[in-house]
């Protein structure tokens, strides 16, 4: 086909993707949806292949590839009709990636044919379940960690099936605000819906579906080109994690493993030896799975190829079933999405620094790290002004990410497939019984290296509520983030409760539900990350600025850089 | 009188002059001196009067832009800065609450992270603490303050930003703390973020208050010597700066603010594009405005700038009124490439001026965009900047045949259109986005296009997004420069609010409006502009409760109706999102007070010779790429076209700055501003 007229399609649809999100998140009612940005839109071909997608948060874009063909299919194409919208959210019987992330899935129809899949993900700040806020991993199965929506038609001809919604929304803990996400995702469904038939109706549906299939295979010819260029051979790289529930006292661990088989211009990757599923939400659905892994595959090859699912025809994956990667129900999978699906990134990237040592990175932090509060206001001038009584608060928190080949790492950051951001201190004590009294990097979190890890941020909470539960889902708190060719780890993940009496309680990362009260302090510590290279080669320089800058303290540099030393060999500098 | 405007840029410094008497204009362009920016500004200043046999004592007003700001944010060139903040929150802004959300692609594990603006050994704490109420939580020990301002004192830091937590509530910490460091430090530039920018949230009031802190010293600098110079060249009139809300303002107004001049530059243009809109009674229009590296679009409705209260510089958020304004890497100087996949690309690589495109001769070996217009006829390369500078046509054939032709197995023609006709799609479609993201259709726009090539690609546009009518106006080449002379002044102010609409009292709202309205009327009386020529304009952010961003909302003139404010957010809020949710909880976040005096000059140029017959005939044809073919075209010059020349197509039309060309079924005309109207 006509080079100009693909050129136009393909772009115009990466346009109308950002189109649809913005219309999605400048009206969504989920305070993690409007300032954290945890929503993402994406457009499918009429074979439900991702073709474009906004640079929106990976996990739940990835994820699309198996939960849009599951959601159309589970309703059934013929029998989807102009103006349907499908919602789901069900790991199982949707393709999801946890509960709380909800899909709508709208076919697009030209001339009374479907052309076009617009899809739109939003993290819902509660879905209900075992907990408020939806977000504890010791549930014992996929029921507590909130209602499971299976594919269902929530709008029909354009209007809302009220039956449908209610019964969802009264399974959350405040369905008015879900009702504000509902309409955000139709929105943005609607919006792709009305530029992708313009623009069929402009270039042809023919012309559409041609650019499409032809986006795919340019991005598969490209992705290809890239695996060809690292070094055949098989890869390979081990590590556990926590699981959630202790046998006897002790917390086991789980393994995990891949196998990376890279030769001519395709590559596999074997999970087979990792672990099995387990009670508790660090499972991953297959959706999750993949997610990382492609995620993984992009990031070390070339990021400017422009992403579909064409890129993703060149790697195979390969997950036994009932392992912790490849969960069957009822498996609970919570933050497998958010923990799991990272920590198995660092695995990839491990296994993968023999291959192209320049393109992996330090070990980080590796979490959402959401913490969640939940209590009555007692505050009755605020109860009347926002007129809710019950308040839920969900944050999601900065660690490190770890250093790379010829850069420190970042610090303060969700890494890899996450994106959402912190609420400002300031809009969380005007609408919430919380004061925050800390919020600062942590000095030596970041592992020591040649290029040094980024830092964690630490959030310290004054509880104002009478009485409220507390949930926070770490990750890394037994497994520190190592450091990438002799480079040093950097600080696990910590959090704790102080009690009004002085009584220190140290929180698991695999968290459960804790009753705090007015007067205890909260803090939660996301891991740092690992350096990259050894510490002795660290340019003096950047050294002595991160001591002045208290990036690293007095301590840390005389024992991880050897800092003392140097200072000893040549007075003139001290 | 004379008024002169002045817009420096990155590049080039712009003057324009303009005799408000008769309309008579004259234009210059001189090298941009980024040592030290007052050395081209005055030599453009020079040149101008040279050209034009004014004297410096006839001219009575400057308009001045400049893009030095931005470039000091982007190369982080401003003054050395310290930050002052609350115990507990040192690392506000490198935090930047988590989110990366400007990161150019989330796949990426190696991008580089914002640098700080601030040291964090200069990021300072003091043991205080306001609550959400504004109630004092902590007092403020002044001894902590002291103790800090000598260990300033004693460093090379220049400007320090003081940004405590709830200081948009309650001031009385950050006021005692700037009266403090005044005292000790009275050679240092102090601002606090009440002054600045008194709103919720605090990574963006810090980030906002900190650029203030950083430019502070440098403009001020840059403001006073370049003031200096011309006072001593003989100047005695007014100068005035652009804003980037697009309103001028004087000298001392904004060396406190200097955080308006981040958008100082193209603001101009914007500007001069309003004043054209509300003078030919245009409602609706869409402005594209294309130089090497960029393609920006902005709005104007009702003869008004879309403005926008806070924007991300170059991954730093900055809450300051600002045309809003989108950018897209689709430049004259952006490079076009073929990838590994064989798709053929434009940008972000941009050639800009050095080397410039591969036909500028001075050593671009690879295609760009205009490269590829000169192949197809838009650029000739002998009457390009009136023929000053010669294009080396050979030179864009060698490139375009070389990476693109060759490589994608068509000839150098089919080549150079595709990379047209795909510029042309990206920009169409950052223009689409612009209506559309703001709840409008680009089909009720007229579009207006200026830089050296927004004419040149503005036909296509507009046939693509369905306009109907082409403007390009005077001087497209130096439209900003030109807007710093038809721009008004403004002046504006927020204040917190932070309330649900069931618990405000109106009463309480119209004195605070009052209140901010004298304030303002205060500042223009300084500067010798009464209130009775003072237009104001009240506005409210508000949101549904548990709601995102919010939506600003003029509110209907005279006392506060709250009812009519909650209807017109209504209507917003179904503009942008088709629904609404009666009922539901609507926040007032913060209620603003702008304040326009109409002081710029609002005639027409007119052409400086004698005007020559109505329309003189094309002296000349030009082979151009016009529906899908090359066709010769009569060419003319824009100069010798009087108001009510009238041109059929095909044509093309050429001027110094610019060139346009348009098909079989389109025709132009010269309206009675000596504005070019292509109508579609």
């Amino acid at each position: 086909m006509d080079t100009i007229i693909y050129e136009i399609i393909r772009s115009s649809l990466y346009a109308i993707a950002r189109e649809m999100k913005v219309a999605m998140t400048r009206t969504a009612g989920s305070p993690i949806i409007h300032s954290g940005g945890d929503a993402s839109a994406a457009i499918f071909d009429a074979d439900m292949q991702l073709i474009a997608q906004g640079n929106d948060i990976p996990t739940m874009l990835g994820s699309a590839v198996i939960s849009t063909r599951v959601s159309v299919e589970a309703v059934g194409r013929d029998r989807l009709r102009p103006g349907d919208v499908i919602i789901s959210n069900d790991a199982y019987l949707g393709g999801g990636n946890h509960q709380s992330d909800v899909q709508f899935t709208r076919p697009v129809f030209v001339e009374g044919e479907i052309v076009a899949y617009t899809m739109t993900r939003g993290h819902w700040s509660d879905i209900g379940g075992q907990s408020p806020g939806s977000y504890a991993a010791d549930t014992w199965d996929i029921f507590g960690e909130g209602v499971r929506i299976p594919p269902v038609r929530l709008y029909r001809n354009d209007e809302l099936v009220e039956d449908v919604q209610t019964l969802i929304l009264q399974n959350t803990r405040d369905p008015q605000t879900r009702l504000l996400d509902v309409q955000a995702q139709y929105a943005g469904c609607y919006v792709g819906d009305q530029r992708l038939s313009a623009l069929a109706r402009k270039y042809g549906v023919k012309a559409m579906a041609e650019a499409m299939t032809r986006a795919l295979d340019h991005s598969e010819a490209l992705m290809r080109d890239a695996i060809r260029k690292i070094p055949d051979g098989v890869y390979t790289a081990e590590d556990e994690i926590d699981a959630v529930y202790a046998i006897d006292g002790v917390q086991p661990t789980i393994p995990i493993k891949v196998t990376v088989t890279k030769k001519d211009d395709e590559i596999e990757f074997d999970y087979t030896g990792s672990g099995g599923q387990v009670r508790g939400g660090v499972n991953c659905p297959l959706s999750v799975t993949c997610n990382s892994t492609w995620f993984t595959v992009k990031a070390i090859t070339d990021v400017s190829i422009p992403i579909n699912q064409g890129c993703y025809r060149p790697v195979k994956i390969v997950a036994p079933k009932g392992s912790v990667l490849n969960c069957e129900f009822p498996a609970s999978v919570v933050s497998g999405n958010t923990e799991t699906s990272p920590r198995v990134i660092d695995l990839l990237l491990s296994a993968l620094s023999k291959a192209v040592p320049e393109r992996v990175i330090g070990q980080s932090n590796c979490a959402a790290c959401a913490g969640v509060f939940s209590g009555n206001d007692p505050d009755e001038a605020r109860v009347a002004r926002t007129g809710r009584k019950l308040a839920s608060f969900i944050d999601v928190h900065g660690g490190g990410m770890g250093a790379r080949y010829r850069k420190d790492g970042v610090s303060a950051i969700r890494v890899y497939v996450g994106n959402a951001g912190a609420q400002s201190v300031e809009a969380i004590e005007q609408t919430y019984p919380l004061r925050i009294q800390e919020w600062s990097l942590v000095p030596d979190s970041g592992g020591a290296g040649r290029q040094r890890g980024g830092l964690a941020a630490r959030r310290v909470y004054e509880v104002l509520y009478d009485e409220a539960t507390f949930t926070v889902s770490g990750e890394r708190d037994r497994q520190p983030p190592l450091g990438q060719t002799q480079g040093l780890a950097g600080q696990p993940f910590r959090s704790e409760i102080v009690r009004t009496d002085g009584r220190v309680e140290r929180l698991p990362g695999r968290g459960g539900q804790f009753l705090v009260h007015k007067g205890d302090k909260v803090l939660v510590q996301p891991a740092g990350s690992g350096g990259y290279g050894p510490p002795s080669e660290r340019d003096r320089a950047k050294l002595l600025d991160d001591l002045a800058d208290g990036y690293v303290t007095a301590e840390a540099a005389q024992r991880d850089y050897g800092l003392g030393s140097i200072v000893a060999s040549k007075p003139e500098a001290a | 009188m004379k008024r002169l405007g002045i817009d420096v840029g990155g590049t080039f410094t712009d003057v324009v002059l303009v005799d408000d008497a008769d309309g008579r204009h004259w234009s210059v362009k001189v090298p941009t001196t980024p040592g030290d920016r007052v050395i081209g500004a005055i030599d453009g200043f020079s040149r101008i009067l040279e050209l034009s046999g004014a004297t410096s004592g006839d001219i009575g007003f400057i308009g001045h832009g400049t893009t030095m700001a931005t470039n000091m944010v982007v190369e982080h060139k401003g003054a050395k800065t310290a930050l002052i903040t609350t115990l507990g929150f040192r690392d506000i802004l490198e935090i930047r609450r988590v989110s990366r959300h400007d990161r150019a692609d989330l796949y990426d594990l190696q991008f580089d992270a914002p640098k700080p603006l601030v040291q964090r050994r200069w990021c300072l704490e003091l043991d205080e603490r306001i609550g959400p109420e504004g109630e004092i939580l902590k007092p403020l020990v002044d001894a902590q303050v002291e103790k800090l301002a000598d260990r300033i004192g004693a460093s090379d830091i220049e400007a320090i930003a003081v940004c405590l937590i709830h200081s948009y509530i309650s001031p009385v910490h950050e006021r005692r703390v700037v009266e403090i460091l005044k005292r000790r430090l009275p050679d240092r530039f102090v601002t606090a973020s009440y002054d600045v920018n008194p709103e919720l949230m605090e990574y963006e009031r810090t980030s906002t208050t900190v650029i203030n802190a950083m430019l502070g010293p440098v403009c001020s600098r840059y403001i006073r010597s370049f003031t200096e110079k011309l006072r001593t060249l003989g100047f005695g009139g007014e100068v005035m700066f652009m804003q980037s809300n697009g309103g001028l303002a004087p000298a001392s107004l904004v060396e406190a603010q200097p955080v308006v001049l981040l958008e100082s530059g193209p603001a101009g243009g914007v500007s001069a594009a309003a004043q054209l809109a509300k003078k030919i009674g245009v409602e609706n229009v869409l402005l594209g405005d294309m130089g090497g590296t960029t393609f920006d679009v902005s709005l104007v409705r009702d003869g008004r700038p879309e403005i926008r209260n806070s924007v991300v510089l170059h991954s730093h958020t900055v809450r300051s009124p600002t045309i809003d304004i989108d950018s897209v890497g689709a430049g004259g100087g952006s490079i076009a490439w073929i990838d590994a996949g064989g798709g053929i690309r434009i940008g972000p690589e941009s050639a800009a001026a050095d080397p410039g495109p591969a036909c500028y001769g001075r050593g671009g070996t690879r295609p760009t965009v205009t490269d590829c217009n000169l192949l197809l006829g838009y650029v000739d390369p002998d009457t390009f900047l009136s023929g000053s500078f010669k294009l080396d046509r050979e030179a864009a054939h060698r490139a375009v045949q070389e990476h693109l032709a060759k490589p994608l197995g068509v000839n150098v023609l089919e080549a150079a259109h595709a990379v047209r006709a795909i510029a042309n799609a990206l920009m169409a479609q950052a223009m689409r986005l612009m209506t559309v993201e703001r709840g409008y259709d680009p089909r009720d726009f007229t579009y207006v296009c200026y830089g050296g090539a927004g004419p040149v690609h503005a036909v296509d546009l507009a046939k693509d997004l369905e306009i109907r009518q082409v403007i390009v106006p005077a001087l497209p080449g130096l439209f900003s420069a030109f807007g710093m002379i038809v721009a008004d002044q403004a002046s504006e102010q927020q204040l917190a609010i932070e309330r649900e609409f069931a618990v405000l009292d109106a009463a309480t709202l119209e004195a605070a409006y009052q209140q901010m309205q004298d304030d303002v009327a205060a500042r223009f009386e300084a500067a010798n502009v009464s209130r009775e020529d003072l237009i104001f304009g009240r506005k409210m952010d508000c949101r549904y409760a548990g709601q995102p961003e919010a939506i600003t909302v003029d509110a209907p003139d005279g006392v506060v109706d709250l009812d009519a404010i909650r209807s017109r957010f209504e209507d917003a809020h179904r503009r942008h999102w088709n629904f609404i949710k009666p009922g539901h909880a609507l926040v007032c976040n913060n209620i603003r007070v702008k304040a326009d005096a109409p002081t710029g000059w609002h005639g027409s140029i007119t052409a400086n010779p004698k005007l020559p017959a109505k329309k003189k005939a094309a002296a000349r044809t030009r082979s151009i790429y016009l529906d899908g073919r090359m066709v010769d075209a009569p060419v003319y010059r824009r100069d010798e076209l009087s108001p009510g020349a009238n041109i059929p197509g095909p044509a093309v039309i050429e001027e110094a700055s610019s060139c346009i060309a348009f098909g079989n079924s389109q025709s132009a005309h010269v309206d009675a501003h000596r504005n070019l109207v292509v109508n579609l």
